[in-house]
């Protein structure tokens, strides 16, 4: 083992620290309302820089007994944050008051946390969704790095941002039933599992409605492969450098072009 | 992606935790490295944190061993005030505090393996960064990335005692073969109800891997034999 030394210390000269860089980190986390409450996914992978070195990490958890969170990022800082959350809920719960944290409070408190050490350079290095439903009342928000939060029907994290969500701008509806929700929300995770380099294909759908919450057990999805266009890219030039038959319904559109 | 992921830095070493029907192995290499010199060929990476807890090291020699050293401390505290044996859990959660909350600092990547009456036995991964994770099997350090597809398709559940061990040393020694920062003799720990066993597997004791050739001990005595490779001009 070598006595390394440190590239880019982490110590600054006033002997303060900050956060550089991640090391073990989830992707994408998708969450939408729907008819009877929030649900929201995520793959089990924990990836090592370029290797998919984990993958049956748990980044959705359940919050007291109103709210879901899911976390991508930095795995470390995600389980510290659930400590720290553990004890907001436990003092929640010794006043005894027949009160309990709804996920509104839980996303402001998380924001706080996040902002907080953000303005001392020292961020928790993860994206957050806040899912929960309380007396009726369905809630989802996210909260960054930096501290950025705001609620929405829909929301993302990482890669799911640039691909989930215009699925979800064009088909979210409010009255979608658990059914139709999870069958969008598949439709989004098997285009990030196409798509980013760090999905691993073993998911877990979690929901959570005025009855409580289910997280599922992880599962796989089957991925498609079986495209005609897929089969034999150079058909037709071959040596050529794209696919150079491009269909389009209705009409036939021959583009002839061969580079070598 | 739009982050500079500084991640898997190379640490010179291999190191493995294995469950089995019973309890866990640990394994590990023998090699510590300061730049290209080998400082030492027969270190002993499988470190003692209680009598049924042990620790393997790899990343930075110096940050694993004085957190080792800080855990053992804290452990024979709580020993002596809970009046029986550590649990594994209590000791990879002191491991993870400390990565954790001196994470800027610390370069180490741990694997704590032990049996405790009320779990059996467990295997603890602590990376870089302070995360924790329970899992049936761990590797670890930079011999550990020629390991993966090995344990892909070679680790299976409810292993016994002996099948567990041969996996273990079969894995470490693939990984000598092919990581220049490990090597050296494998060790192994064996902790299970009835105590701890540590083994010990000798370069010559370990089988060949491809394009490795039997060792002997000069070339005369190959020549002397009878029917010698011709040496060609």
């Amino acid at each position: 083992m070598e006595a390394l030394a440190m590239k880019d210390s982490a110590v600054s000269h006033n002997g303060t620290e900050r956060t550089l860089y991640p090391y073990v980190t989830g992707t994408s986390v998708i969450g939408m309302k729907y008819k009877d409450g929030v649900i929201m996914a995520a793959d089990t992978g924990g990836s090592y820089g370029s290797t998919l070195r984990y993958k049956s990490l748990e980044r959705i958890k359940s919050i007291g007994k109103h709210s879901l969170l899911g976390a991508s990022g930095e795995i470390s800082d995600f389980q510290e944050i659930l400590r720290y959350l553990d004890e907001l809920i436990l003092y929640d719960n010794m006043w005894d008051d027949g009160n309990s944290l709804g996920p509104k409070e839980v996303h402001n408190y998380l924001t706080r946390v996040m902002y907080n050490r953000r303005n001392k350079f020292n961020p928790l290095w993860n994206s957050l969704v806040l899912g929960g439903v309380k007396n009726g009342q369905k809630y989802l928000g996210m909260v960054s790095m930096i501290g950025t939060h705001f609620e929405d029907n829909h929301v993302a994290t990482g890669f799911g941002n640039h691909l989930a969500r215009p699925i979800l701008r064009a088909e979210w509806r409010e009255d979608l039933s658990f059914e139709e929700a999870v069958k969008l929300m598949e439709k989004c995770l098997l285009v990030l599992l196409y798509r980013d380099r760090s999905a691993i294909n073993k998911f877990q759908i979690a929901k959570i409605t005025d009855e409580g919450v289910t997280i599922s057990q992880p599962y796989a999805l089957k991925t498609h492969w079986g495209f005609s266009a897929f089969q034999n890219p150079s058909k037709g030039a071959e040596g050529s450098w794209f696919i150079n038959r491009i269909m389009q319904t209705g009409t036939r559109m021959l583009v002839e072009m061969a580079y070598w | 992606m739009d982050l500079d992921l500084n991640a898997p830095h190379s640490m010179g070493t291999t190191i493995i935790g294995v469950t089995y029907d019973g309890g866990v192995i640990l394994g590990a290499d023998s090699r510590t490295s300061t730049g290209m010199y080998v400082a030492n060929r027969a270190s002993d990476k499988i470190t003692q944190l209680t009598d049924n807890v042990y620790i393997c090291r790899s990343g930075s020699a110096a940050d694993s061993q004085v957190v080792s050293d800080y855990v053992r401390y804290f452990l024979h505290q709580h020993t002596i005030q809970l009046g029986q044996p550590s649990t594994v859990k209590v000791a990879a959660n002191l491991v993870r505090l400390l990565s954790y909350s001196n994470k800027n600092m610390l370069q180490m990547g741990v694997i704590i393996g032990g049996w405790d009456k009320y779990e059996g036995g467990q295997i603890y991964s602590v990376p870089l960064g302070g995360t924790i994770l329970k899992q049936p099997f761990a590797i670890g350090g930079s011999g550990s990335s020629y390991l993966y597809g090995f344990f892909d398709q070679a680790w299976k559940e409810g292993m016994s005692k002996d099948e567990a061990e041969k996996l273990v040393v079969k894995a470490v020694s693939l990984a000598i073969a092919r990581d220049g920062a490990s090597g050296g003799v494998v060790r192994t720990v064996i902790i299970n109800a009835d105590g701890v066993t540590k083994n010990f597997y000798s370069g010559d004791s370990l089988p060949l891997w491809h394009e490795e050739l039997e060792p002997h001990n000069s070339l005369l005595d190959i020549l002397a034999s009878s029917s010698p490779e011709p040496m060609s001009t």
